[in-house]
């Protein structure tokens, strides 16, 4: 059947992704030099068993053909390699970091879209009206205001002025809030997530309401009136499936965004997250950390991009012909 | 052309009946930023019960918003500023917004013009179907399925529970008309206005629409208000006929009244400006095909007097000043023109 | 033929061209004009730096008096900061350097772009094919991660090599590695607009009174696949600023860069005592990227009259 064949095609598409990035970012490496002797550059205090590990895991003794290959093979068998300044595995290393980034950026999107699926429905029912006309303009300054800026504000606000939100980290050293860990984990997560959901919520409720005046403009809106079902049910049932379809690459685009963009999220609310992690490796030279935490967000990004792929089939009965 | 005339001229013209629905003094106004356009500016019709009334004018006169303003679906910023809607003896009007949708597709249920946009693209034929019966007659998914199959086979539509599985691109366009006459006969109701249902349908798809909305009047005795632009639908569908110029009403009559004893100057040069079989427009003895010189008023500022005067044959002094009223002239033929006798209103 | 024919008829009064009537209609946007007034605005303030400014960018000498992280006052509108550097002139300096790494970013994104997409446009069949897979790719993978990866070992590798004398390196690798990432929107809306035009009607009118190939393409297509063009542009320079700051806030930029986000890269760890050299710069980031964005919603509401409502 043809969407069974439509996904198979966006999941080849996705492996090749996936598959391309891994050949340019160990190119990208391997163009710089000898990553031992990188290393060595900005680390004299390296020990031979550090380089002799590195060695050993690249198989740097090969060629460069041979020497992607033993990597991939590593990665298959979701071997990263240990973390030169952590003596950790990496592998270890990125699901805790990745899970810690997933907790603030998937609540963020999920509520995003909820707020302003509100919002756009307040704002294109009343097309023109003050309302509308204050959705606009707050949606287009948001969707203006860097994301960090936000994150800098609302820790000046919230933390430094107000004294009631924890400025940085994911957890409270000692004395948990209410003597609860789960409250203290929540607790925290309110600023970073708050930010990104603003963030979100200001491009999609640009995008959503546009498409929405347009959808509801159509015939077969009066047409669904006209055949008497109540205006919520023709807003929500037939405009907002329809003014989906146009947001839905943007969902996907905006996921990809909030994660690549996670390195400032984090530094910006200290959070213990991949983005953090990343500038870590990076700032410190630490390859087998680089090269797991830059395929790890690939495919993140990627999942991500196919599960919109996988959602426009859901929603749109014409994709299945293309 | 001829013949199809004579095929409409077949009105049950007894004393009157109690109208099905009678539409009085309506008027529908757009308030733009320019000032207000007069779309409808007092305009009166009735469709008798099992009745066909076609509503006839060139684009802009207003034919379109009547019939949407009897849905009260006139989109802003247009807005009904006065006049009545009496359907089965209840004014529309009056009705609060609950009311009118529990009377939307249930009594009074509409036919679009396009086809191809006026079934949602994301839902199935048998869900947007269905869903309407579901809400309007609380029946289950299995009877509405039940009932959305009857009727596509009533509108002809071949294989009807493949359908029901369809989404609309998969369907032709004559196709998609069908699954739209059938969305308007869901629930039996009892009068079925119809914006020119086949005026975005190739020429020989409109001929089998045209017989199946003919066909469907006459064995479910629905009544029908059919607007169009175009004389040759209505000479075979309407019983009766209103023609509508610049906002108002010009006359309004039975229909072989209409094509056969034309009385107001705009009837008249529409009706001339028809091409007719027995005459010929190319070769040696060709006449040109006679047209209505200029152009509709802008409704925006209408001039003073009647609407028709600066392109009408007769008009004279009093004519730019006096706007008429419709008048009857004969049992159920009504003209508004102060050269048939109508009376005028400084306006 | 007689030449009757072709002797020339008095020409009809020109219409007014699509650049003029796309400014009529730009003018009563107010949102674009808004964009238009602070994106000017901004310009201005970069070009005229040196004027307005009370002090050199470098101009450490309240440190010296021992007034660093000093709040506004007289002497210092907008404060001073950590290293003692007037918060004012160096939000001012660095409009400077944004609109560098903006336009320069987009120059070559344009170039790339409109090469890309043309070609895959014009030649279609495998190759437009293989091109937009290409630019897919691009726009799929984690930009904003590699470049910060690139950015950082670039900085290693140009040790020791000739490379290193140049002046701004860091700065300059950055606005080359920003338009090598941004060039795929502009190189797929390029490619729909060559297609769009190679079919039009006037393109073909063109070819049918033997216009050149060379001409067709400079004179016809390339004029009026411009407006589309003009709008991503406008939205990428706001982009690339704010990608520049990110960079540089999180450490990775030119330290001798007088830019908007090195400021806040200094400034964030004292943004308690000292708030205002945080957000001096972040709100010149802010406005600056909230005037291209608003421009640019001006322009393609101007191009494209049927999407008004």
């Amino acid at each position: 059947m043809g969407t069974a064949r439509y996904i198979a095609r966006r999941l080849i598409f996705s492996l090749c992704l996936i598959i391309g990035v891994s050949i340019i970012l160990f190119t990208m490496i391997n163009a710089i030099g000898n990553p031992i002797e990188v290393l060595l550059a900005e680390r004299p205090g390296i020990t031979e068993e550090m380089i002799q590990a590195v060695t050993e895991y690249y198989g740097l003794h090969g060629s460069v053909t041979d020497r992607y290959f033993t990597w991939i093979w590593a990665l298959l068998r979701l071997d990263f390699g240990t973390s030169i300044i952590y003596n950790l595995p990496v592998s270890e290393m990125l699901v805790t970091y990745g899970l810690e980034t997933l907790k603030i950026q998937v609540p963020a999107i999920l509520i995003a879209l909820c707020v302003s699926v509100l919002i756009s429905v307040l704002a294109a029912t009343r097309q023109y009206s003050r309302v509308d006309f204050g959705v606009i303009a707050g949606a287009m300054v948001g969707h203006s205001l860097p994301g960090f800026l936000l994150g800098i504000i609302l820790i000046l606000v919230f933390s430094y002025t107000l004294g009631i939100l924890p400025s940085y980290g994911a957890y409270s050293t000692r004395n948990p809030l209410w003597g609860s860990d789960m409250a203290d984990a929540l607790w925290h997560m309110v600023l970073p997530v708050g930010m990104l959901v603003f963030f979100n919520c200001a491009t999609l409720t640009l995008l959503l309401r546009s498409s929405l005046v347009d959808v509801l403009r159509q015939d077969f809106i009066t047409a669904a009136r006209a055949s008497g079902l109540p205006e919520r049910r023709v807003v929500f049932g037939h405009a907002l499936r329809n003014a989906f379809i146009p947001v839905l690459t943007y969902l996907g685009i905006l996921f990809g965004l909030m994660l690549g963009t996670a390195p400032v999220t984090e530094t910006v609310f200290t959070w213990p997250g991949l983005g953090a992690l990343y500038i870590m490796a990076i700032q410190q030279l630490d390859y087998p950390l680089i090269m797991g935490a830059t395929m790890v967000i690939t495919v993140m990004l990627v999942t991500a991009t196919l599960l919109t792929d996988i959602a426009y089939v859901a929603i749109d009965p014409r994709i299945r012909l293309g | 052309m001829l013949s199809t005339l004579a095929s409409a001229s077949s009105p049950v013209t007894a004393a009157p009946p109690a109208p099905l629905l009678e539409v009085r003094d309506l008027r529908v106004h757009f308030f733009v930023r320019e000032g207000v356009v007069r779309a409808v500016d007092g305009v009166d019709f009735r469709v008798n019960p099992g009745e066909t009334l076609g509503i006839v004018g060139e684009s802009g006169s207003g034919k379109t918003v009547s019939s949407m303003s009897i849905m009260r679906l006139v989109p802003p910023p247009a807005r009904n500023v006065g006049g009545q809607i009496l359907f089965e003896g209840e004014d529309l009007l009056a009705k609060t917004p609950d009311e009118m949708e529990a009377l939307r597709g249930r009594r009074i249920a509409m036919i679009f013009q396009n086809p191809a946009t006026s079934l949602n693209p994301i839902y199935s034929i048998g869900a947007q179907l269905g869903e309407i019966l579901r809400w309007h007659l609380k029946l289950s998914r299995a009877e509405a399925d039940a009932r959305v199959v009857e009727l596509l086979t009533l509108v002809g539509i071949s294989d009807p529970a493949t359908r029901l599985r369809q989404f609309p691109h998969e369907l032709s366009g004559g196709m998609k008309q069908r699954v739209g006459i059938a969305r308007a006969l869901l629930c039996n109701p009892s009068l079925v206005l119809a914006d020119e249902p086949t005026t975005a349908l190739d020429v020989t798809i409109q001929a089998q629409i045209l017989e199946l909305l003919a066909d469907l009047q006459a064995r479910l005795k629905m009544s029908m208000v059919l607007v169009t632009h175009d004389m040759g639908v209505v000479a075979r569908m309407a019983h009766r006929i209103t023609v509508m110029y610049a906002g108002r009403v010009c006359e309004s009559a039975d229909a072989a009244t209409i094509f056969n004893a034309p009385q107001h100057p705009y009837t008249r040069a529409l009706l001339e400006s028809m091409p007719r079989i027995d005459q010929s427009y190319t070769g040696t003895k060709r006449q040109p095909l006679p047209t209505i010189a200029g152009r509709p008023p802008n409704l925006l500022n209408p001039p003073p007097g009647c609407r028709f005067h600066d392109r009408c044959p007769e008009a004279s002094a009093e004519c730019r000043r006096l706007l008429p009223l419709e008048t009857t002239i004969a049992p159920g033929h009504s003209v508004s023109c102060l050269k048939r006798g109508s009376e005028g209103i400084a306006a | 033929m007689s030449d009757a024919i072709l002797a020339p008829t008095a020409a009809p009064p020109r219409a007014p061209g699509i650049w003029r009537q796309s400014w009529y209609r730009f003018r009563r946007n107010r949102a674009g004009m808004i964009g238009l007034c602070i994106v000017t605005l901004v310009v201005l303030l970069a070009i005229l730096a040196p004027f307005i400014a009370p002090y050199v960018p470098d101009d450490t000498s309240a440190m010296l008096r021992g007034a660093a992280r000093r709040p506004p006052s007289a002497l210092h509108w907008l404060g001073t900061d950590r290293n003692g550097y007037d918060v004012f002139t160096r939000t001012l300096y660095g409009a400077r350097t944004a609109l560098m790494v903006g336009l320069g970013a987009m120059l070559i994104a344009s170039v790339i772009g409109v090469l890309i997409g043309g070609i895959a446009g014009f030649s279609g069949g495998l190759v437009d094919e293989l091109l937009m897979r290409f630019a897919e790719f691009f726009m799929v993978i984690p930009v904003f991660v590699v470049i910060l990866a690139v950015v950082r070992l670039f900085g290693i590798v140009v040790v020791g090599t000739w490379m290193e004398d140049i002046p701004n390196l860091n700065m300059m690798t950055i606005i080359v590695l920003l338009g090598c990432f941004e060039w795929p929107p502009i190189a797929r809306m390029a490619r729909a607009e060559f297609l769009r035009l190679r079919g039009a009607e006037f393109v073909e009118a063109a070819h049918c009174i033997g216009s050149s190939r060379r001409d067709i393409l400079l004179r016809h297509i390339l004029p009026n696949a411009m407006p589309p063009l003009i709008v991503l542009v406008a939205l990428g320079i706001g982009g690339a600023i704010l990608a520049e700051t990110m960079v540089s806030f999180l450490g990775f930029g030119d330290p001798k860069a007088v830019s908007w986000g090195q400021s806040l890269f200094f400034n964030y760890e004292a943004l308690k005592v000292a708030p205002w050299a945080v957000l001096s710069p972040g709100a010149a980031l802010f406005v600056t990227v909230l005037g291209f964005n608003l421009l640019a919603d001006g322009l393609t509401d101007a191009f494209n009259p049927r999407l008004r409502q």
